[in-house]
């Protein structure tokens, strides 16, 4: 890793507040712009920021964003609205709850399907509190072990 | 990490193994969880300077919410 912490601080921040703003990840070149860096320093930035051991990652083989918790930048089934508005989708159903950290003082709605019976799920939260969740039994479930979470992000 | 109408609705799923059953959460434990100053500080400013400080914290909640259950152990 050659990029300085402090750069990466901020790339993190204009990733993060990209998908805030408008529901997507930044390319690399509008990193690069954000940073006031070069196309292809910004393709460096982004790589290095990639391998900080923040929950993201790229797709396979591209320099294009795929995931980066909690949002996710390819459609799951965990859809978020806040304040009534869709603007993006989490990168699963933990992540789903923690978007609220980054909405502060705003109602954040999760909506899903069950992926047992395919019927709908709804949760609202706000700043940690769960303001309602529909039905209330909703559980949670994930097949991999924690130790085994990094090597499987995608699927943990 | 995967969301469902119920417990029942989660043993019931295709994709659950039971000697993985120690991954269940309610929605309370899960948001708990998720309340750590790891995700809550991520709007801030030198989010990935503090990384590697905030991350034991939520260990340390996920331990404690968990009940210290093997599978949500780093290590076996």
């Amino acid at each position: 890793m050659t990029t300085a912490l402090e750069t990466l601080d901020r790339a993190y921040q204009q990733m993060m507040q990209a998908f805030v703003r408008r529901g997507q990840a930044l390319h690399y070149t509008e990193l690069a712009r954000d940073l006031g860096l070069t196309p292809e320093a910004g393709r460096g930035v982004l790589l290095d920021l990639m391998d900080t051991g923040v929950p993201a990652w790229l797709y396979d083989g591209t320099d294009y964003v795929a995931s980066f918790a909690p949002f996710n930048n390819v459609p799951t089934q965990y859809r978020i609205s806040v304040e009534g508005h869709q603007r993006s989708f989490a990168q699963c159903g933990f992540e789903a709850l923690a978007v609220c950290w980054l909405f502060p003082g705003k109602d954040v709605t999760i909506e899903a399907p069950c992926l047992d019976c395919g019927e709908a799920l709804r949760v609202v939260v706000r700043e940690g509190r769960i303001v309602s969740a529909e039905p209330s039994t909703i559980y949670a479930f994930v097949d991999i072990p924690f130790r085994e979470w990094r090597p499987n992000l995608a699927y943990s | 990490m995967n969301l469902f109408r119920s417990e029942e609705h989660a043993r019931r799923w295709t994709g659950f193994r039971p000697e993985a059953e120690g991954g269940l959460l309610t929605l309370a434990q899960m948001m708990e969880a998720f309340s750590a100053p790891m995700f809550r500080e991520r709007g801030a400013g030198d989010y990935i300077s503090r990384y590697a400080q905030l991350r034991p914290g939520f260990l340390a909640g996920l331990k404690q919410i968990t009940g210290d259950h093997p599978f949500w152990r780093l290590k076996g």
